[in-house]
């Protein structure tokens, strides 16, 4: 009987848990994580906004863990691993042998070393259900927000926070808003739904310094561009940082990220890394992928896991849709193609007959086919007078053997 | 496990299929294809038929993939594959409405909602008896029911 444990309980950890159990029925499966409960990060938002409970950002049933016979260990902080004993040391000197183990420890926020910053106690991420919890806190007594970055997760806490009333304020480095996904059209359609809802825009200007009160809190953030804005608690979605101090004290080799090979195998044997951690992609799929590589490799099934193509990705905020895949800013020596309508709004970046970049703005049903063409690099030439039209038709194809489809090109 | 087999070469573009899913999953109390709303999108068909430009036809229907990239990126759990039955199941309650599977399905079949809050996808017409009712609505047999 092989003992397997898994470090963290996110989209890659839980992933990998329900893999190995599909796998490995009859070994012991055990989950150590600082959450409490297990959640979605992405449907943080549904939580801060009120619109559901922490059972409702579950993204597994209930049951999981009794049905799956999955030991967890919530709200553990694991202390180290000694890689040759192969035991994990957890909470006050809690210890957690293992044959096989993997690090799925996700991401943290990054807090930019601005005077105050990193000390004041309001200043929260928005990563984990424990930071919305303590925005909840916060917000009880204070509804001034600030806002650093308007990526996805500042616009998350944003669209959360509006909704209720709040009074927020975002600083975006960059000229526009969501500036990884959008072009200058779509990042003007969102800013303005933001604006409606009550937030208001400091663009192409970031927070410098801070006035604080006697308990270090900060009461006023001080711009680059000299402006002060009060404020009773301020959120950093200036983005992320793979986990990586357990790997690094524990001498598994780690830079940025843990170092994994395409068995997604540290440099450790007998330990695994996926999701966030390994810095190869921090979208949710990628996450649920890595973590079904890595435990098929643990549980003995040889999988190579294809480096993922992590330039993707698709919000939805007051039900205005977009996907965004690529790099919209690349156009050097790109041909750019644009569609609009009254309803939509669509844009292709082609190289030498190859999409590297597609935007979406409004009803992206049909949109995961540009993904697999950019991912692929597959030569549309032929078909670019029909770019916005494109469907599965024009690449139709069926394996007869089981009647799934197949890419024709 | 049960897939719906397609065979293009005899389909001819009826969209009887279309009407059939249409009919299926409407909730306006009504029943015919006759008192359909043809455009209304709420109740769009879950299946589509796609020219080749050669006078041909390609039906393009929600596969239940054996590993299924949408709910592979399904960040709510509302999407699902039922490992006793095959169906990629979705339970509209649990979605968050962020539309990763749209994204990531490679043939293009999940569709968003009007009102951006569900998506819209294949169910193998499970609350009928005799099954998905495009399949017995097709005249040509381009469809049928196959266990694999």
């Amino acid at each position: 009987m092989k003992r397997f444990v898994i470090i963290g309980a996110g989209a890659a950890g839980i992933t990998a848990a329900k893999t190995l159990r599909d796998f490995c029925p009859e070994d012991i499966i055990t989950v150590i994580s600082t959450d409490e409960k297990v959640h979605s990060r992405c449907m943080l938002h549904k939580y801060l906004g009120h619109e559901r409970d922490a059972e409702g950002i579950n993204f597994v049933p209930p049951d999981f863990f009794e049905k799956n016979d999955i030991t967890h260990l919530c709200c553990e902080e694991v202390q180290r691993i000694d890689t040759e004993k192969k035991t994990v040391y957890y909470g006050e000197d809690y210890f957690a042998p293992y044959d096989r183990l993997l690090i799925a420890t996700g991401s943290a926020f990054f807090i930019p070393p601005i005077p105050h910053f990193r000390e004041a106690p309001n200043v929260f991420g928005f990563r984990d259900l424990s930071d919305a919890l303590k925005i909840d806190a916060a917000f009880a007594a204070g509804r001034r927000v600030f806002i650093v970055g308007s990526g996805l997760v500042g616009l998350d806490a944003a669209s959360a926070l509006c909704r209720r009333g709040a009074e927020v304020t975002i600083a975006e480095m960059a000229p526009r808003v969501m500036p990884l996904q959008t072009d200058e059209f779509a990042a003007g359609v969102y800013q303005k739904a933001f604006e409606e809802h009550g937030c208001r825009f400091l663009l192409a200007t970031g927070a410098s310094d801070a006035v604080v009160d006697e308990k270090g809190n900060i009461i006023e953030v001080i711009l680059s561009s000299g402006e002060r804005v009060a404020c009773d608690f301020v959120i950093m979605a200036a983005g992320v940082r793979p986990r990586t101090q357990i790997a690094l004290e524990s001498g598994i080799a780690a830079e940025r990220a843990i170092a994994v090979d395409d068995h997604l195998r540290t440099s450790v044997p007998d330990i695994y890394a996926a999701g966030d951690c390994t810095g190869l992609s921090g979208v949710w799929p990628d996450a649920m992928a890595q973590g079904k590589a890595a435990a098929e490799n643990m549980a003995g099934i040889d999988t190579v896991y294809e480096k993922p193509y992590p330039f993707k990705n698709t919000c939805n905020f007051f039900g205005i849709t977009m996907l965004s895949v690529g790099r919209l800013d690349d156009t050097e020596g790109a041909k750019i193609l644009i569609h609009k309508t009254e309803k939509e709004y669509k844009k292709a970046i082609l190289k030498e007959g190859k999409l590297t970049g597609f935007l979406s703005l409004g009803d992206i049903s049909n949109s995961g086919l540009y993904l697999h063409l950019i991912k692929n690099g597959i030569d549309i030439r032929e078909k670019q007078d029909k770019l916005f039209r494109l469907s599965f038709a024009d690449f139709y194809g069926i394996n007869e053997k089981n009647g799934e489809y197949v890419y024709t090109v | 496990m049960k897939r719906i087999f397609i065979d293009p070469k005899k389909c001819d573009g009826c969209k009887n299929c279309s009407l059939a899913c249409m009919e299926s999953h409407r909730k306006d109390g009504q029943t015919g294809i006759y008192t359909l709303q043809l455009q209304d999108p709420e109740n769009q068909s879950r299946n589509r038929i796609l020219s080749d430009g050669k006078g041909g036809y390609l039906p393009i229907f929600c596969r239940h993939c054996d590993i299924p990239d949408c709910a592979g990126a399904c960040m709510s759990g509302a999407l699902q594959k039922n490992m006793e039955n095959g169906l990629v199941e979705y339970n509209a309650d649990s979605c968050a409405a962020c539309y990763m599977c749209v994204m990531s399905c490679r043939y293009g079949v999940p569709a968003i909602s009007p009102d951006r809050r569900r998506m819209i996808k294949c169910d193998f017409c499970t609350h009928l008896p005799e099954g998905p009712a495009c399949v017995r609505a097709c005249p040509k047999k381009a469809i049928e029911v196959r266990e694999v």
